[in-house]
């Protein structure tokens, strides 16, 4: 089959001479030619293109119609906690003051910034119930790795040597490569029959070299872990400490906080709890927050009030140190205080409740077709079976990008991992800004799905017939 | 269920906050719940033990409406200085550069701005596209045609390159030539001493600040060394000389990571052409906001052998089963979701709409301009040094060829003379850490092209008054 051509490239878009000449100006000279290094070549030609500005906007504004967002339509991947982002939020990241502050200015002049993170600060620390956070990590991974950077010290200052953590068989890939890279050795801790952690295989697991035990709970298959008091206890009589994932927070603000459910580390994914865009990507951020008895590990900058000023510790000897440079990602995080600000405690609950609460009606209204893995009530996700269907889940997933919707999470097409036989499992995650008619015409777009899956096959296995291109398979 | 769980349920006559998002009717929650056949949403929680709820509200400060927000952070904005106050002359790392209009209108839209990663490729071409875009413009620019799709900023940035050097070789230590930035030092060390890599300074040439080729080709007899790193132009604003070091680890077999200002590329032959077989930058200066400091970009691009060692994303070409070229993540067993404990690294949240705003930008100004702001950058910056240099008691404090940040040495401590320049509405420039320069008098300038000949004429005006009044020990 002759390969076709791409679709047009910016650099198709060439026209030498063709871009804004950003130096047109009555004022400007042209520059002085300083000497170069006697070691140093002049630049070859880059080979960026010249483009008009205005291909340039048409051509990106093209590619922007050729993607989708939550501003596009229903968007339940599992574990990503796609929600509405609120538009105001988007604002405060580009108020001046912010936008155009640097981070390496004096520490008294960007006291907006150290009154936003200590406010900041306290608000994750009460939502989770913490002691003490660093907002300063990029991501939830980067979270983790400092959380897990942090347990290192810990257990370093006490001289204990505990190289090993343990994870779930269903955790994300960012614990084990994470804890990988924070120079633990990774130990797999199976899950039971009802998709919870077995726990009489953890607490045979539970060795003296054990450093933490890495948890999301609501775990990845969307199932709350009804064991964690005897978990934490059992992790904790080990001499032990207990990680919280906040990768599923979202089912659980004002119901339940990690810390007192025992969590004695956590972080939190600000891009999808607290409503922060994506990106396609990225950036987010993933502020760790620990037990007074960590406190001092924490990366910097950890922000304090001093005379009623908020400023960066400048004296915390037993920190971890850097994490990235700078202060954090300051854009992202305006946008997180912006969410908190306007949901309130009250609103925080309701989102956590709506969210659990659209979830189960999807599984309900989904069981004759996709049937739940585990047959009782999810949290803000719920884990579905293909096993009735005559194609398999990604066909049927597949199909669904016709009629507009983003798949559910599929092995291999999400940052989460199933265990055991579940690979042809879907986990649906629709949070709580869907509306309940959103809702129906989603169960809607499924049964006709699913129609066409008892019917029809081969439509079901063209799919998506609607795009741009057809079907990627990729061997990887 | 008893009382007490009853607190979960928010009055459905009443919106829980202003701006909740709350999207349900009370009658929607009542169908919904009818549909399932419960009473309550309660009913749903009823696996969350009784003895870890929280059983009070949440102690938050109350809901704002948006015009309460909007006034409330615009306080809190106020209270920063920033560009728009100051003449800001700070660089290390972070730089003032204008940035085209058309950047933020294209990263609005909601379709990249409100998208995840996109893992189903058929319904993501144009944001694929987007990213691949960024992949191939970046490696035109720093010389290495494998590039992946953004790690956190470019300490991070960094600290993965040496980690990709000790996995291809199977040796744990590498040696960094000194002038890296103090916060790049500290990243390393977050990154890689837990791993067991032991990282090796080397000072630099006391005259000329360039790094000292001879003390780190001597580490390399060791032969436990997976690679060098080399920053340029490095923390005293010095370019380094790329080609040199990349010719001693030809020799020896040891791998070549060069950390460089992405704009140098418009000036100088790119790291990657120049044998650098790692080339990773802080892609800030190509289209991102100062921010305070972030959310920026780290970028890595590596010659073909070294791209299995990748952290993190990288979208490729690929075919569909109609043999139609598109887009795709590719080569994904490299990374967490399917390596696990074995990935090249952990990272999955990436800085992705960063990526594109660093493909817009670099669209937007095309070769010509980009050539022409990097040679604006170091011609700002020869005027204000030669202006400095002018001055009684300022000296350069290394001499090596510089590009648009340089070093001086003050005959007052740094500390002091940015205090003084600050209160004037300078930020002056950046003290040199006593480790690097020798003394305090040591200060880092970058000048950028958002400078003009009467910015630098004022500068080197207050700059002497400064040094006056401090010599006269005046306030």
């Amino acid at each position: 089959m002759a390969a076709t051509s791409p679709s047009q490239m910016i650099t198709d878009l060439h026209r030498p001479g063709a871009a804004s000449d950003f130096f047109a100006s009555s004022h400007h000279q042209s520059p002085a030619r300083p000497a170069k290094p006697q070691f140093a070549r002049n630049r070859h030609a880059i080979g960026l293109p010249e483009v008009s500005e205005v291909d340039v906007v048409r051509h990106f504004t093209r590619l922007s119609h050729e993607s989708h967002g939550v501003d596009n339509g229903p968007y339940p991947l599992g574990s990503c906690t796609m929600k509405y982002n609120p538009k105001r939020n988007d604002v405060l990241a580009r108020l001046p003051g912010f936008e155009n502050a640097h981070p390496l200015q004096d520490t008294d002049t960007l006291g907006g910034v150290w009154e936003m993170y200590e406010r900041l600060q306290t608000m994750v620390c009460e939502i989770t119930g913490m002691d003490a956070c660093c907002l300063a990590p990029a991501a939830g991974a980067h979270g983790e790795l400092a959380g897990l950077l942090v347990i290192r010290a810990h257990f370093e200052r006490l001289s204990h040597r505990r190289p090993v953590v343990l994870v779930p068989d269903s955790a994300h890939g960012t614990n084990p490569a994470s804890a990988a890279m924070a120079g633990f050795d990774c130990r797999i801790v199976p899950s039971d029959l009802k998709g919870r952690v077995d726990l009489v295989a953890l607490k045979s697991m539970l060795t003296p070299d054990v450093a933490a035990f890495m948890l999301t709970n609501p775990s990845t298959l969307g199932l709350f872990e009804d064991q964690i008091v005897e978990i934490a206890d059992a992790v904790h009589a080990n001499g032990s400490l207990l990680y919280y994932d906040g990768a599923n927070l979202n089912a659980l603000m004002g119901i339940v906080r990690p810390g007192d459910m025992g969590f004695d580390v956590v972080h939190v994914n600000v891009h999808k709890t607290f409503s922060t865009p994506h990106g396609g990507g990225g950036p987010g951020a993933g502020p760790v927050a620990v037990k007074a008895a960590l406190a001092a590990y924490l990366p910097s900058p950890v922000v304090i009030r001093k005379d009623g000023v908020a400023q960066p510790d400048a004296d915390r000897p037993l920190s971890i140190g850097k994490m990235k440079s700078f202060h954090g990602h300051v854009g992202v995080l305006l946008r997180a205080y912006g969410y908190l600000r306007t949901m309130g405690a009250a609103g925080l609950r309701q989102a956590s409740t709506h969210a659990v609460l659209n979830a189960n009606y999807l599984q309900h209204r989904l069981s004759h077709m996709l049937p739940p893995v585990y047959n009782q009530y999810c949290k803000h996700e719920t884990l579905l079976s293909g096993e009735k269907l005559n194609t398999s889940a990604r066909q049927f997933a597949k199909r669904l990008i016709d009629y507009g919707m983003h798949p559910p999470t599929l092995v291999g097409a999400g940052c989460v991992y199933f265990p055991g036989d579940l690979k042809s499992a879907m986990l649906i995650e629709p949070t709580e800004t869907e509306t309940k008619a959103s809702l129906d015409y989603q169960v809607g777009i499924y049964q006709k799905v699913f129609d066409e899956d008892t019917h029809d096959e081969a439509l079901v296995e063209s799919a998506p017939i609607s795009r741009k291109i057809a079907r990627i398979d990729l061997k990887n | 269920m008893n009382k007490r769980l009853d607190a979960l349920v928010i009055d459905p006559s009443i919106s829980a906050s202003p701006l909740g998002h709350n999207v349900h009717t009370a009658s929607d929650v009542q169908a919904m719940l009818q549909v399932m056949g419960l009473h309550s949403v309660e009913q749903l929680f009823e696996d969350v033990p009784a003895q870890v709820r929280i059983r009070r509200e949440l102690d938050l400060p109350p809901a704002l409406n948006e015009w309460e927000l909007m006034r409330d952070v615009r306080a809190m904005a106020n209270m920063n200085a920033s560009t728009l106050s100051h003449a800001n002359f700070l660089g290390s790392g972070a730089y003032e550069h204008y940035i085209p209009a058309v950047i933020d209108a294209i990263v609005s839209r909601g379709e990249f701005l409100t998208a995840y990663t996109p893992y189903q490729p058929e319904m993501s071409q144009g944001l694929l596209q987007a990213l691949f875009e960024f992949q191939t413009l970046v490696g035109k620019l720093l010389g290495r045609e494998c590039v992946n799709c953004s790690v956190y900023d470019g300490a991070t940035a960094l600290a993965e390159a040496c980690w990709m050097m000790c996995s291809a070789t199977g040796k744990r230590r590498v040696v960094v030539a000194q002038a890296v930035w103090p916060e790049y030092q500290e990243v390393l060390a977050t990154y890689l001493l837990p791993r067991g890599v032991t990282v090796d300074y080397v000072l630099q040439d006391a005259v000329t600040g360039l790094a000292d080729i001879a003390a780190m080709t001597a580490k390399l007899a060791g032969n436990d060394i997976a690679g060098l790193v080399l920053q340029t132009p490095n923390a005293f604003g010095v370019i380094e000389d790329v080609a040199a070091l990349s010719n001693v680890c030809k020799q020896s077999g040891a791998l070549l990571t060069v950390c460089v200002n992405p704009l140098l590329c418009g000036w100088l032959e790119a790291p990657g052409l120049l044998g650098a077989d790692i080339v990773v930058c802080e892609g800030q200066p190509l289209g991102l906001p100062l921010s305070a400091g972030g959310p920026y970009i780290g970028i890595i691009a590596c010659a073909k052998p070294l791209e299995r060692y990748l952290p993190g994303r990288l979208v490729g070409r690929v075919h569909d089963l109609n043999g139609q070229l598109g887009y795709a993540l590719v080569k994904e067993d490299r990374e967490q979701h399917v390596a696990r404990d074995k990935a090249t690294s952990h990272i999955c949240s990436n800085q992705a709409l960063n990526a594109i705003r660093v493909a817009v930008h670099l669209a937007c100004l095309g070769e010509r301009n980009f050539m022409q702001i990097a040679e604006v950058n170091v011609a700002n910056a020869v005027m204000l040094r030669d202006l400095l240099l002018a001055l009684p008691g300022i000296k350069l404090l290394r001499t090596g060829v510089h590009f648009n940040e340089f070093a001086i040495e003050l005959p007052i401590p740094s500390i002091e003379f940015c205090a003084r320049m600050k209160r004037i509405g300078i930020f002056a420039g950046i003290p040199l850490a006593e480790s690097l320069a020798g003394h305090q008098r040591g200060l880092l300038i970058a000048v950028t092209e958002t400078k003009n000949m009467a910015d630098l004429e004022a500068y080197a005006k207050y700059a002497k008054a400064c040094i006056d009044k401090h010599c006269e020990g005046g306030a």
